[in-house]
Protein backbone atom coordinates (compact mmCIF):
# COMPACT_ATOMS: atom_id res chain seq x y z
CA UNK A 1 0.00 0.00 0.00
CA UNK A 2 1.15 3.80 -0.79
CA UNK A 3 -0.13 6.36 0.94
CA UNK A 4 0.95 9.85 0.12
CA UNK A 5 -0.02 12.79 2.75
CA UNK A 6 0.26 16.65 1.62
CA UNK A 7 3.50 15.48 -0.12
CA UNK A 8 5.31 18.76 -1.53
CA UNK A 9 8.78 18.80 -3.19
CA UNK A 10 10.82 22.13 -4.10
CA UNK A 11 13.93 22.29 -5.82
CA UNK A 12 15.11 25.99 -4.70
CA UNK A 13 11.73 28.04 -5.15
CA UNK A 14 10.04 25.68 -7.56
CA UNK A 15 7.65 23.70 -6.32
CA UNK A 16 7.79 20.15 -8.40
CA UNK A 17 5.16 18.56 -6.00
CA UNK A 18 2.12 20.51 -4.95
CA UNK A 19 1.14 18.88 -1.63
CA UNK A 20 -0.40 15.79 -3.22
CA UNK A 21 -2.58 13.30 -1.04
CA UNK A 22 -2.81 9.99 -2.70
CA UNK A 23 -3.50 6.03 -1.46
CA UNK A 24 -3.10 3.49 -3.50
CA UNK A 25 -3.88 0.31 -1.48
CA UNK A 26 -4.89 -2.83 -4.13
CA UNK A 27 -2.49 -4.15 -6.24
CA UNK A 28 -2.61 -3.67 -9.67
CA UNK A 29 -1.20 -2.12 -12.86
CA UNK A 30 -1.70 1.78 -12.40
CA UNK A 31 -0.71 4.04 -15.57
CA UNK A 32 0.96 7.12 -14.19
CA UNK A 33 0.00 10.01 -17.46
CA UNK A 34 1.54 13.54 -17.13
CA UNK A 35 3.49 15.97 -19.72
CA UNK A 36 7.33 16.68 -19.59
CA UNK A 37 8.00 18.23 -16.61
CA UNK A 38 4.97 17.36 -14.89
CA UNK A 39 6.31 15.44 -12.05
CA UNK A 40 6.32 11.97 -12.64
CA UNK A 41 10.09 11.48 -12.72
CA UNK A 42 9.96 13.53 -8.82
CA UNK A 43 6.66 11.64 -7.47
CA UNK A 44 8.48 8.33 -8.29
CA UNK A 45 11.55 8.65 -7.12
CA UNK A 46 10.13 9.99 -3.87
CA UNK A 47 8.20 7.01 -3.26
CA UNK A 48 10.99 4.98 -4.18
CA UNK A 49 13.09 6.71 -1.44
CA UNK A 50 15.66 7.86 -4.19
CA UNK A 51 15.33 11.19 -2.63
CA UNK A 52 13.71 13.49 0.36
CA UNK A 53 10.73 15.42 0.11
CA UNK A 54 10.59 18.84 1.20
CA UNK A 55 7.37 18.22 3.18
CA UNK A 56 4.69 15.55 3.79
CA UNK A 57 4.83 11.48 4.41
CA UNK A 58 5.30 8.71 2.30
CA UNK A 59 4.45 5.76 3.37
CA UNK A 60 4.42 2.03 1.53
CA UNK A 61 3.07 -0.80 3.63
CA UNK A 62 3.13 1.39 6.81
CA UNK A 63 6.63 2.35 6.56
CA UNK A 64 7.52 6.05 5.83
CA UNK A 65 10.14 6.43 3.23
CA UNK A 66 12.81 8.39 3.50
CA UNK A 67 16.51 8.31 2.02
CA UNK A 68 16.80 7.23 5.21
CA UNK A 69 14.97 4.25 4.95
CA UNK A 70 17.65 1.31 4.89
CA UNK A 71 15.07 -1.48 3.18
CA UNK A 72 12.35 0.30 1.52
CA UNK A 73 10.90 -2.81 0.10
CA UNK A 74 10.13 -0.57 -3.55
CA UNK A 75 11.66 -1.14 -6.95
CA UNK A 76 12.44 1.75 -9.27
CA UNK A 77 13.99 1.42 -12.83
CA UNK A 78 14.59 4.98 -14.47
CA UNK A 79 15.37 4.55 -18.43
CA UNK A 80 19.28 5.69 -18.40
CA UNK A 81 19.76 3.37 -15.14
CA UNK A 82 23.29 2.57 -15.42
CA UNK A 83 24.13 -1.23 -14.49
CA UNK A 84 28.03 -2.71 -14.58
CA UNK A 85 29.14 -3.43 -17.94
CA UNK A 86 28.47 -7.48 -17.83
CA UNK A 87 27.22 -10.13 -19.86
CA UNK A 88 23.15 -9.94 -19.47
CA UNK A 89 22.72 -13.56 -17.82
CA UNK A 90 25.41 -12.21 -15.12
CA UNK A 91 23.86 -9.51 -14.59
CA UNK A 92 20.71 -11.29 -14.13
CA UNK A 93 22.40 -13.27 -12.04
CA UNK A 94 24.08 -10.63 -9.68
CA UNK A 95 20.40 -9.06 -9.25
CA UNK A 96 19.02 -12.63 -8.16
CA UNK A 97 21.67 -12.82 -5.12
CA UNK A 98 21.32 -9.27 -4.33
CA UNK A 99 17.73 -9.50 -4.43
CA UNK A 100 16.11 -11.74 -1.49
CA UNK A 101 12.81 -12.70 -3.32
CA UNK A 102 13.92 -12.48 -7.18
CA UNK A 103 12.33 -14.76 -9.57
CA UNK A 104 15.50 -15.87 -11.50
CA UNK A 105 13.13 -18.29 -13.35
CA UNK A 106 11.00 -15.17 -14.59
CA UNK A 107 14.05 -13.04 -15.35
CA UNK A 108 15.35 -15.76 -17.73
CA UNK A 109 12.50 -16.69 -19.65
CA UNK A 110 12.03 -13.14 -20.06
CA UNK A 111 15.87 -12.48 -21.44
CA UNK A 112 14.87 -15.46 -23.75
CA UNK A 113 11.55 -14.02 -24.45
CA UNK A 114 12.84 -10.74 -26.04
CA UNK A 115 15.66 -12.50 -27.39
CA UNK A 116 18.27 -10.90 -25.51
CA UNK A 117 22.04 -12.22 -26.00
CA UNK A 118 22.92 -13.16 -22.82
CA UNK A 119 26.68 -13.56 -23.40
CA UNK A 120 26.45 -9.26 -24.66
CA UNK A 121 27.92 -6.57 -22.37
CA UNK A 122 25.24 -4.30 -21.11
CA UNK A 123 27.12 -1.46 -22.61
CA UNK A 124 26.79 -2.98 -26.05
CA UNK A 125 23.16 -3.13 -25.94
CA UNK A 126 20.72 -0.53 -27.51
CA UNK A 127 18.59 1.73 -25.87
CA UNK A 128 15.64 -0.24 -25.72
CA UNK A 129 17.56 -3.63 -25.03
CA UNK A 130 19.39 -1.59 -22.06
CA UNK A 131 15.58 -0.12 -20.92
CA UNK A 132 14.71 -3.99 -21.45
CA UNK A 133 17.40 -5.63 -19.04
CA UNK A 134 16.48 -2.80 -16.73
CA UNK A 135 12.55 -3.45 -16.75
CA UNK A 136 12.57 -7.13 -16.56
CA UNK A 137 15.70 -6.84 -13.21
CA UNK A 138 12.74 -4.45 -11.58
CA UNK A 139 9.70 -6.86 -12.32
CA UNK A 140 12.01 -10.17 -11.49
CA UNK A 141 12.96 -8.23 -8.15
CA UNK A 142 8.96 -9.05 -6.38
CA UNK A 143 9.35 -6.51 -4.24
CA UNK A 144 5.55 -4.85 -3.05
CA UNK A 145 5.80 -2.12 -4.96
CA UNK A 146 7.42 -1.52 -8.43
CA UNK A 147 8.18 1.50 -10.52
CA UNK A 148 8.78 1.74 -14.34
CA UNK A 149 9.67 5.17 -15.21
CA UNK A 150 9.30 5.18 -19.19
CA UNK A 151 10.29 1.64 -19.40
CA UNK A 152 8.97 1.78 -23.24
CA UNK A 153 11.41 4.02 -24.58
CA UNK A 154 13.09 2.92 -26.94
CA UNK A 155 11.07 0.26 -27.60
CA UNK A 156 10.11 -0.74 -30.95
CA UNK A 157 6.20 -1.73 -31.36
CA UNK A 158 6.78 -5.30 -31.10
CA UNK A 159 8.64 -4.86 -28.21
CA UNK A 160 6.33 -2.78 -26.39
CA UNK A 161 3.17 -5.05 -27.31
CA UNK A 162 5.55 -7.76 -26.27
CA UNK A 163 6.38 -5.05 -22.72
CA UNK A 164 2.98 -4.81 -21.56
CA UNK A 165 2.57 -8.83 -22.14
CA UNK A 166 5.28 -9.47 -19.89
CA UNK A 167 3.97 -6.96 -17.28
CA UNK A 168 0.61 -8.61 -17.34
CA UNK A 169 2.12 -12.32 -16.58
CA UNK A 170 4.83 -10.33 -14.12
CA UNK A 171 1.26 -9.34 -12.58
CA UNK A 172 -0.65 -12.42 -12.26
CA UNK A 173 2.30 -14.10 -11.04
CA UNK A 174 2.91 -12.05 -8.68
CA UNK A 175 0.03 -9.66 -7.87
CA UNK A 176 1.22 -6.12 -6.53
CA UNK A 177 1.15 -2.39 -6.88
CA UNK A 178 3.25 -1.91 -10.26
CA UNK A 179 3.06 2.32 -11.53
CA UNK A 180 4.08 2.51 -14.89
CA UNK A 181 4.93 6.05 -15.88
CA UNK A 182 4.42 6.48 -19.81
CA UNK A 183 3.72 8.78 -23.20
CA UNK A 184 2.32 6.02 -24.99
CA UNK A 185 -0.96 6.54 -23.54
CA UNK A 186 -3.62 4.44 -26.15
CA UNK A 187 -1.17 1.16 -26.15
CA UNK A 188 -1.23 0.58 -22.23
CA UNK A 189 -4.99 0.87 -21.80
CA UNK A 190 -5.65 -2.80 -22.22
CA UNK A 191 -2.41 -3.87 -19.32
CA UNK A 192 -3.71 -1.24 -16.59
CA UNK A 193 -6.39 -1.00 -14.06
CA UNK A 194 -6.17 2.43 -12.57
CA UNK A 195 -4.97 6.01 -14.27
CA UNK A 196 -2.87 8.54 -12.67
CA UNK A 197 -2.78 11.76 -14.47
CA UNK A 198 -0.40 14.51 -12.92
CA UNK A 199 0.44 18.11 -14.09
CA UNK A 200 2.39 20.70 -12.71
CA UNK A 201 2.86 18.92 -9.76
CA UNK A 202 -0.86 18.45 -8.59
CA UNK A 203 -2.53 15.07 -8.94
CA UNK A 204 -5.84 16.05 -11.72
CA UNK A 205 -6.87 12.47 -12.01
CA UNK A 206 -7.08 8.90 -10.33
CA UNK A 207 -9.92 6.58 -11.25
CA UNK A 208 -9.95 3.75 -13.31
CA UNK A 209 -10.50 3.17 -16.92
CA UNK A 210 -13.95 2.29 -16.68
CA UNK A 211 -14.81 5.36 -14.85
CA UNK A 212 -12.97 6.84 -18.07
CA UNK A 213 -14.86 4.95 -20.34
CA UNK A 214 -18.72 5.48 -18.37
CA UNK A 215 -17.70 9.81 -17.91
CA UNK A 216 -15.30 10.83 -20.54
CA UNK A 217 -17.37 12.26 -23.57
CA UNK A 218 -17.13 15.17 -26.28
CA UNK A 219 -20.56 16.68 -27.19
CA UNK A 220 -20.56 19.08 -30.75
CA UNK A 221 -23.12 21.03 -31.84
CA UNK A 222 -24.34 24.86 -32.59
CA UNK A 223 -22.83 26.69 -29.19
CA UNK A 224 -26.62 27.19 -27.76
CA UNK A 225 -27.32 23.63 -28.11
CA UNK A 226 -24.26 22.71 -26.81
CA UNK A 227 -24.72 25.40 -23.43
CA UNK A 228 -27.66 24.34 -23.36
CA UNK A 229 -26.83 19.99 -22.60
CA UNK A 230 -23.86 20.81 -20.46
CA UNK A 231 -25.31 23.06 -18.09
CA UNK A 232 -24.67 21.13 -14.95
CA UNK A 233 -21.90 19.09 -16.26
CA UNK A 234 -18.48 18.71 -15.32
CA UNK A 235 -16.70 20.23 -18.68
CA UNK A 236 -12.88 19.82 -18.85
CA UNK A 237 -12.35 21.46 -21.62
CA UNK A 238 -14.24 23.30 -24.72
CA UNK A 239 -12.99 23.97 -28.43
CA UNK A 240 -15.00 26.59 -31.22
CA UNK A 241 -14.66 26.22 -34.92
CA UNK A 242 -16.68 29.06 -36.42
CA UNK A 243 -20.39 28.38 -34.93
CA UNK A 244 -19.89 24.65 -33.81
CA UNK A 245 -18.70 24.19 -30.66
CA UNK A 246 -17.13 21.11 -29.07
CA UNK A 247 -17.53 20.72 -25.21
CA UNK A 248 -15.45 17.60 -23.23
CA UNK A 249 -16.93 16.73 -20.45
CA UNK A 250 -16.30 14.12 -17.10
CA UNK A 251 -19.31 13.22 -16.40
CA UNK A 252 -23.10 11.36 -17.18
CA UNK A 253 -23.78 11.98 -20.87
CA UNK A 254 -26.49 14.46 -21.77
CA UNK A 255 -29.66 12.74 -23.40
CA UNK A 256 -28.90 12.05 -27.32
CA UNK A 257 -30.68 14.39 -29.44
CA UNK A 258 -30.68 15.16 -33.69
CA UNK A 259 -28.60 18.97 -32.65
CA UNK A 260 -25.76 17.34 -31.13
CA UNK A 261 -23.40 14.81 -31.46
CA UNK A 262 -21.80 12.89 -28.62
CA UNK A 263 -18.79 10.28 -27.94
CA UNK A 264 -16.75 8.88 -26.01
CA UNK A 265 -13.17 10.28 -25.44
CA UNK A 266 -10.27 8.02 -25.96
CA UNK A 267 -7.83 7.85 -23.36
CA UNK A 268 -5.64 9.89 -24.98
CA UNK A 269 -8.12 13.15 -25.78
CA UNK A 270 -9.41 12.87 -22.40
CA UNK A 271 -5.26 13.19 -21.40
CA UNK A 272 -5.29 16.09 -23.57
CA UNK A 273 -8.36 17.51 -22.19
CA UNK A 274 -7.38 17.02 -18.41
CA UNK A 275 -3.71 18.38 -18.62
CA UNK A 276 -5.95 21.48 -20.23
CA UNK A 277 -3.00 22.34 -23.17
CA UNK A 278 -3.00 22.53 -27.00
CA UNK A 279 0.00 23.89 -28.64
CA UNK A 280 1.39 25.41 -25.49
CA UNK A 281 -1.62 27.72 -25.66
CA UNK A 282 -4.34 27.28 -22.43
CA UNK A 283 -7.70 26.41 -23.89
CA UNK B 1 23.34 -12.49 4.61
CA UNK B 2 23.53 -13.79 1.19
CA UNK B 3 22.88 -10.81 -0.15
CA UNK B 4 25.33 -9.00 1.85
CA UNK B 5 28.11 -11.53 0.58
CA UNK B 6 26.98 -11.13 -3.10
CA UNK B 7 27.54 -7.48 -3.24
CA UNK B 8 31.13 -8.31 -1.20
CA UNK B 9 32.04 -10.29 -3.96
CA UNK B 10 30.69 -7.99 -7.04
CA UNK B 11 32.21 -5.12 -5.20
CA UNK B 12 36.06 -6.74 -4.78
CA UNK B 13 35.38 -8.02 -8.70
CA UNK B 14 34.53 -4.53 -9.78
CA UNK B 15 38.30 -3.39 -7.82
CA UNK B 16 39.92 -4.76 -10.44
CA UNK B 17 41.83 -1.68 -11.39
CA UNK B 18 42.78 -1.28 -8.24
CA UNK B 19 44.72 -4.57 -7.85
CA UNK B 20 45.94 -4.07 -11.01
CA UNK B 21 47.33 -0.54 -10.43
CA UNK B 22 48.27 -1.57 -6.94
CA UNK B 23 50.42 -4.85 -8.49
CA UNK B 24 51.91 -3.16 -11.00
CA UNK B 25 53.19 -0.46 -8.94
CA UNK B 26 54.64 -3.10 -6.30
CA UNK B 27 56.80 -5.01 -9.02
CA UNK B 28 57.86 -2.07 -10.90
CA UNK B 29 58.84 -0.11 -8.04
CA UNK B 30 62.40 0.53 -7.79
CA UNK B 31 64.68 2.33 -5.18
CA UNK B 32 68.32 3.33 -5.95
CA UNK B 33 70.97 4.43 -3.02
CA UNK B 34 71.67 2.67 0.32
CA UNK B 35 68.14 3.11 1.20
CA UNK B 36 65.74 1.58 -0.41
CA UNK B 37 62.06 1.95 0.45
CA UNK B 38 59.94 -1.53 0.46
CA UNK B 39 57.83 -2.94 -2.40
CA UNK B 40 55.59 -4.24 0.31
CA UNK B 41 54.64 -0.06 1.11
CA UNK B 42 53.03 -0.01 -2.06
CA UNK B 43 50.72 -2.69 -0.70
CA UNK B 44 48.97 0.37 0.87
CA UNK B 45 47.89 2.42 -2.68
CA UNK B 46 45.23 -0.52 -2.78
CA UNK B 47 43.56 0.73 0.36
CA UNK B 48 43.86 4.30 -0.54
CA UNK B 49 42.13 3.63 -4.12
CA UNK B 50 39.51 0.96 -3.17
CA UNK B 51 37.28 3.68 -1.78
CA UNK B 52 37.20 5.46 -4.60
CA UNK B 53 35.49 2.41 -6.73
CA UNK B 54 33.10 1.18 -3.91
CA UNK B 55 31.74 4.94 -3.72
CA UNK B 56 31.72 6.09 -6.87
CA UNK B 57 31.66 3.67 -9.43
CA UNK B 58 29.60 0.25 -7.15
CA UNK B 59 27.05 2.22 -4.74
CA UNK B 60 24.54 3.54 -8.09
CA UNK B 61 24.99 0.22 -10.21
CA UNK B 62 24.22 -2.18 -6.71
CA UNK B 63 21.18 0.25 -5.91
CA UNK B 64 19.92 -0.68 -9.63
CA UNK B 65 20.49 -3.97 -9.32
CA UNK B 66 17.44 -3.90 -6.47
CA UNK B 67 20.35 -4.44 -3.41
CA UNK B 68 19.23 -2.19 -0.33
CA UNK B 69 21.41 0.39 1.42
CA UNK B 70 21.62 -1.89 4.54
CA UNK B 71 23.39 -4.57 2.57
CA UNK B 72 25.64 -2.12 0.54
CA UNK B 73 26.43 -0.60 3.87
CA UNK B 74 27.49 -3.90 5.73
CA UNK B 75 29.41 -5.27 2.45
CA UNK B 76 31.58 -2.75 2.28
CA UNK B 77 32.43 -3.05 5.93
CA UNK B 78 33.20 -6.85 5.47
CA UNK B 79 34.93 -5.67 1.99
CA UNK B 80 37.32 -3.21 4.05
CA UNK B 81 37.54 -5.96 6.61
CA UNK B 82 38.59 -8.71 4.04
CA UNK B 83 40.96 -6.04 2.13
CA UNK B 84 42.78 -4.76 5.36
CA UNK B 85 44.01 -8.76 6.44
CA UNK B 86 44.79 -9.43 3.26
CA UNK B 87 47.44 -5.83 2.15
CA UNK B 88 48.40 -6.43 5.52
CA UNK B 89 49.24 -9.86 4.95
CA UNK B 90 50.69 -9.60 1.95
CA UNK B 91 53.05 -6.50 3.36
CA UNK B 92 53.97 -8.79 6.23
CA UNK B 93 54.86 -11.42 3.74
CA UNK B 94 56.96 -9.34 2.07
CA UNK B 95 58.82 -7.54 4.75
CA UNK B 96 59.63 -11.14 5.78
CA UNK B 97 60.82 -12.95 2.36
CA UNK B 98 61.87 -10.10 0.21
CA UNK B 99 62.99 -7.41 2.48
CA UNK B 100 65.64 -8.77 4.05
CA UNK B 101 67.01 -9.89 0.27
CA UNK B 102 68.59 -6.64 0.13
CA UNK B 103 71.03 -7.41 2.91
CA UNK B 104 73.47 -4.40 1.83
CA UNK B 105 70.90 -1.52 1.62
CA UNK B 106 68.61 -0.47 4.25
CA UNK B 107 64.98 -1.24 3.49
CA UNK B 108 62.17 0.74 4.89
CA UNK B 109 58.91 -1.06 5.57
CA UNK B 110 56.26 1.66 7.22
CA UNK B 111 55.40 -1.29 9.74
CA UNK B 112 58.55 -0.59 10.85
CA UNK B 113 58.32 3.57 10.54
CA UNK B 114 55.25 2.88 12.28
CA UNK B 115 56.93 1.05 14.82
CA UNK B 116 54.80 -1.78 14.62
CA UNK B 117 56.99 -4.64 14.64
CA UNK B 118 58.60 -3.82 18.05
CA UNK B 119 56.10 -6.25 19.69
CA UNK B 120 56.62 -8.96 16.86
CA UNK B 121 55.64 -9.42 13.35
CA UNK B 122 52.68 -11.01 14.12
CA UNK B 123 50.89 -7.88 15.79
CA UNK B 124 52.56 -5.56 13.91
CA UNK B 125 50.33 -7.76 10.90
CA UNK B 126 47.33 -6.83 13.06
CA UNK B 127 48.19 -3.18 13.84
CA UNK B 128 48.67 -2.55 10.47
CA UNK B 129 45.12 -4.37 9.40
CA UNK B 130 43.43 -2.20 11.45
CA UNK B 131 45.40 0.86 10.41
CA UNK B 132 44.46 0.26 7.15
CA UNK B 133 41.00 -0.35 7.94
CA UNK B 134 40.71 3.40 9.64
CA UNK B 135 42.33 4.75 6.35
CA UNK B 136 40.01 2.92 4.00
CA UNK B 137 36.44 3.61 6.37
CA UNK B 138 37.42 7.28 6.27
CA UNK B 139 38.04 7.35 2.51
CA UNK B 140 34.82 5.96 2.32
CA UNK B 141 32.97 8.64 4.19
CA UNK B 142 34.53 11.52 2.90
CA UNK B 143 33.94 10.61 -0.51
CA UNK B 144 30.44 9.58 0.07
CA UNK B 145 30.30 12.86 1.18
CA UNK B 146 31.59 15.15 -1.20
CA UNK B 147 28.38 15.47 -3.53
CA UNK B 148 27.04 17.42 -0.81
CA UNK B 149 27.86 21.12 1.01
CA UNK B 150 28.74 19.24 4.50
CA UNK B 151 31.44 17.11 2.33
CA UNK B 152 33.20 20.08 1.03
CA UNK B 153 32.79 21.94 4.13
CA UNK B 154 34.90 18.88 5.65
CA UNK B 155 37.60 18.99 2.68
CA UNK B 156 37.83 22.47 3.60
CA UNK B 157 38.42 21.84 7.08
CA UNK B 158 40.48 19.35 6.68
CA UNK B 159 42.47 21.19 4.63
CA UNK B 160 42.80 24.20 6.85
CA UNK B 161 43.54 22.08 9.96
CA UNK B 162 46.94 21.18 7.69
CA UNK B 163 47.33 24.44 6.76
CA UNK B 164 47.08 26.11 10.11
CA UNK B 165 48.75 23.11 12.29
CA UNK B 166 51.40 22.49 10.67
CA UNK B 167 53.43 25.83 10.84
CA UNK B 168 52.12 26.78 14.46
CA UNK B 169 54.43 25.02 16.84
CA UNK B 170 52.15 23.85 19.44
CA UNK B 171 48.99 23.16 17.17
CA UNK B 172 52.03 21.43 15.04
CA UNK B 173 52.18 19.02 18.52
CA UNK B 174 48.98 18.07 18.51
CA UNK B 175 48.42 17.01 15.08
CA UNK B 176 51.71 15.06 14.96
CA UNK B 177 50.86 14.03 18.59
CA UNK B 178 47.61 12.81 16.71
CA UNK B 179 49.44 10.83 14.17
CA UNK B 180 51.42 9.22 17.03
CA UNK B 181 48.27 7.83 18.45
CA UNK B 182 46.62 6.51 15.28
CA UNK B 183 50.00 5.41 12.87
CA UNK B 184 53.31 6.30 14.82
CA UNK B 185 52.50 3.68 17.76
CA UNK B 186 54.06 0.85 19.08
CA UNK B 187 51.35 0.22 22.01
CA UNK B 188 49.19 -2.55 19.97
CA UNK B 189 46.61 -2.51 22.93
CA UNK B 190 45.82 1.34 22.14
CA UNK B 191 46.66 1.50 18.62
CA UNK B 192 44.58 -0.89 17.79
CA UNK B 193 42.05 0.53 20.52
CA UNK B 194 42.07 3.46 18.91
CA UNK B 195 41.55 2.08 15.53
CA UNK B 196 38.98 0.07 16.40
CA UNK B 197 36.90 3.09 17.90
CA UNK B 198 38.00 5.49 15.55
CA UNK B 199 36.64 3.14 12.54
CA UNK B 200 33.42 1.94 14.64
CA UNK B 201 32.74 5.99 15.08
CA UNK B 202 33.47 6.69 11.30
CA UNK B 203 31.47 4.01 10.13
CA UNK B 204 28.69 5.31 12.68
CA UNK B 205 29.03 8.53 10.41
CA UNK B 206 29.25 6.60 6.82
CA UNK B 207 25.83 5.29 8.07
CA UNK B 208 24.24 8.69 8.60
CA UNK B 209 25.76 10.20 5.40
CA UNK B 210 24.46 6.63 3.41
CA UNK B 211 20.62 7.30 4.93
CA UNK B 212 21.10 11.30 3.28
CA UNK B 213 22.45 9.65 -0.31
CA UNK B 214 20.02 10.57 -2.94
CA UNK B 215 20.17 8.86 -6.35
Amino acid sequence: MIELKQVTKQYGQAAVLKNITLSIDEPGIYCLLGRNGAGKTTLLKSIAGYQNITDGIIKVDGKTITTSALDTGVSYIENFAKHFNLPVRKLLRIASEVNPNYDYDFAWEMMERFELDGKKKFNHLSLGMKTMVSTIICLASNKEVILLDEPVLGFDAIMRVEFYDMLTESFQKHPRIIIVSTHIIEEIANTIQKLIIIDKGSILFFDTLQSVEANAFSISGLQKDVEAATQNLNIIGQDTVGGLVTSYIFDAPPEQTTSLEIRPLSLQEFFIQMVGHKGGVKR
Amino acid sequence: MKAVFAIVKRLLASNKISFIITALVILCATSSGDVALSNGNYTWLLAALTPFFFVFYDFTKLMHLGASKKDYFFACLISYGFLAFCISLVNTVIHILIDPVYSARTVINMMDVCKWTQNGILVAGLQQMFFLLLVMVFLHVLLFMQPHWYGWLTDAVLAAVICIFTPIAPLRAILSGFFRIIMFNGNAVLHIGICLLLSAALSFLGLVVLKRKTL
